[in-house]
């Protein structure tokens, strides 16, 4: 990883000590101090008094030929890799069995866009990345850009060639397009998870499941184009767990890939679709690509049953928490959720709500998704005592407590223990999607939403 | 597809453009007198133990410090680019 930062810096030979993961500081810095200074002052090697052009390998664009068969077993091809991996990782795919990318499949695969293969792949519109990177329409679009950056390219074709890997079918192109413009990041540190959630005309298009089992496998539709994602981290970022992917567990997530859809339909009245939100219009399809869903994905906590009752009739244990013992609904189920949410995580949270269960919502009185957005960001206030016995503030958010805390304006550290601060950034940050089948079930996504990307520009 | 027809299968990988690279900077033959950043970011665990043993071991070094605690240390401005003879870097997280 420092490898290749350091390449796509211009010094491929810089010098660097790894620090310790397990020695208390002190002690590491006993080892680390003999080194630095050794690394300041020995005199340069030939190899490191070199400059000039690095020019990558040639690449070929065929990369085999033979029968199905042979090419089948070219593909599924694995490399060792070590410590911390210890196992074989597959090199051109995520480990399942892929559709061989020939010729003429990838020529139909491409029958999907207007767009000429040779063209490189880049910003269809400014989008501001991870870490603050603005970048123009035109701009191409480096893949894996920020943490361990590759900032490999990419044509159309190269996208083609991973969705006919991953199983799309051409009339999914254009979609898969508009994922590869945001460089398919795969993360670093503990879960990273990616999804991409699509939302307008083009979910009835190309029948993506939004209904029940929509996260689950069986959609042809779903399944492949979540694994295109996933496909072009690997092939196109050059994302290889152990070297760049350092998700110390992974994601099951990530595991085939994750595609959902906003269920329009299903939208109450007055409460705007994830395109709208993303600054479309009603009428325009748009990716979402969710890049850090680190918090997890958990199901609801409560018995579609229990729901169910709490509702009708003010029944069961719900109604005992919430005091409307007897009393019919609409209530707002989110309470129920809420008080958990926060418990071991920081940051903003995606809820995909069945329709029925969104209607509640309505019906309770947040006519608009705003008005839950404003809800939640409220819930979600800690006092700074408690906030300074989570992890992750020591870090994000506060920069080692030297900041600026947002509320208040004040210095973070001349804040007073009680003063309350909220866990969420803003209140746009959290997101409604709208889909599932008719059983009373949300699921909570760790992570709020990410960057959209236009698919008309790429039909 | 013919069993035993053999196809042309196209290649999956994104592609790395050429990149200028650059000598490392001139070692120093000394670190007495000389002036050197300590740039960080990340696991204070670390990186304050070792600010703190570096200008009480070597107290005839002007240390400057840049820190964040973040994941991207503080680049140099162009300012003290001029003056300063070594950076090192440190990226923990």
């Amino acid at each position: 990883m420092v490898r290749q930062e350091a390449l796509s810096s211009g010094v491929p030979n810089i010098r660097f000590i790894p620090g310790s993961r397990t020695l208390p500081g002190p002690t590491d810095v006993e080892t680390l101090i003999p080194k630095i200074l050794e690394g300041l002052t020995r005199p340069l090697t030939a190899k490191e008094k070199e400059g000039g052009k690095w020019k990558p390998s040639h690449q070929e664009r065929v990369l085999f030929e033979g029968t199905l068969e042979e090419a089948q077993a070219f593909y599924q091809q694995t490399q060792d890799i070590g410590l911390p991996v210890n196992a074989p990782i597959s090199v051109f795919t995520d480990g399942f069995p892929i559709i061989v990318p020939t010729e003429e499949r990838v020529a139909e695969m491409l029958k999907g866009t207007t767009h000429r293969p040779d063209e490189l792949i880049v910003h269809q519109a400014e989008h501001i990345l991870r870490w603050g990177v603005r970048m123009q329409k035109g701009d191409p679009v480096a893949f894996q850009q920020g943490v361990q950056s590759s900032r490999k390219k990419a044509t159309v074709e190269k996208v083609a060639i991973n969705a006919v890997m991953a199983g799309c079918k051409p009339e999914h192109l254009p979609v898969i397009l508009a994922i590869s413009e945001s460089g398919c990041n795969t993360g670093t540190t503990n879960f990273p998870s990616q999804a991409v959630c699509l939302g307008g005309p083009i979910v009835k298009e190309i029948k993506l499941n939004t209904g029940c089992g929509h996260l689950g496998p069986g959609s042809p539709v779903n399944g492949p184009i979540g694994r295109a994602f996933q496909m072009m981290a690997i092939n196109l970022s050059g994302a290889i767990p152990g070297v760049n992917r350092m998700g110390c567990h992974g994601s099951p997530l990530n595991n085939g890939g994750m595609c959902f859809g906003e269920n329009a339909d299903g939208l109450p009245q007055g409460w705007l679709s994830m395109n709208e939100e993303s600054g479309f219009g009603k009428d325009e399809s748009v990716a979402m690509v969710m890049d850090n869903i680190g918090g997890g994905i958990v199901g609801s906590q409560f018995s579609p049953g229990g729901y169910r009752a709490f509702q009708k009739s003010g029944h069961g244990g719900m109604a005992r928490r919430f005091d409307v013992k007897g009393k019919p609904g609409p209530h707002n189920w989110l309470e129920y959720i809420v008080p958990a949410m926060w418990a071991a995580r920081e940051g903003p949270y995606t809820f995909v709500v069945v329709p029925e269960m969104a209607q509640h919502l309505r019906d309770y009185g947040f006519k608009t998704k705003d008005e839950v957005y404003d809800w939640l960001y409220k819930q979600s206030f800690i006092t700074i005592k408690e906030y300074r016995g989570r992890s992750w503030p020591d870090y994000a958010g506060t920069n080692g407590w030297t900041g600026i805390e947002k509320t208040s304006g004040k210095p973070w550290r001349e804040l007073p223990d009680d003063y309350r601060i909220p866990l969420v950034d803003d209140p746009f940050d959290c997101m409604i999607i709208v889909a599932g089948g008719q059983e009373e079930a949300s699921v909570q996504l760790g992570g709020g939403r990410g960057p959209a990307y236009g698919i008309d520009a790429w039909r | 597809m013919a069993k035993d027809k053999t196809y042309r299968c196209l290649n999956p990988v994104g592609f790395q453009e050429s990149v200028d690279t650059f000598p490392l900077a001139t070692r120093l033959d000394t670190i007495d007198g000389k002036e050197i950043y300590l740039s960080i970011c990340g696991e204070p665990d670390i990186t304050l133990a070792l600010e703190k043993r570096l200008k009480a071991d070597y107290p005839n070094v002007n240390w400057k410090v840049k820190r964040t605690y973040i994941t991207d240390p503080i680049p140099l401005t162009e300012e003290e680019m001029k003056t300063a003879d070594a950076v090192v870097q440190g990226v923990a997280w």
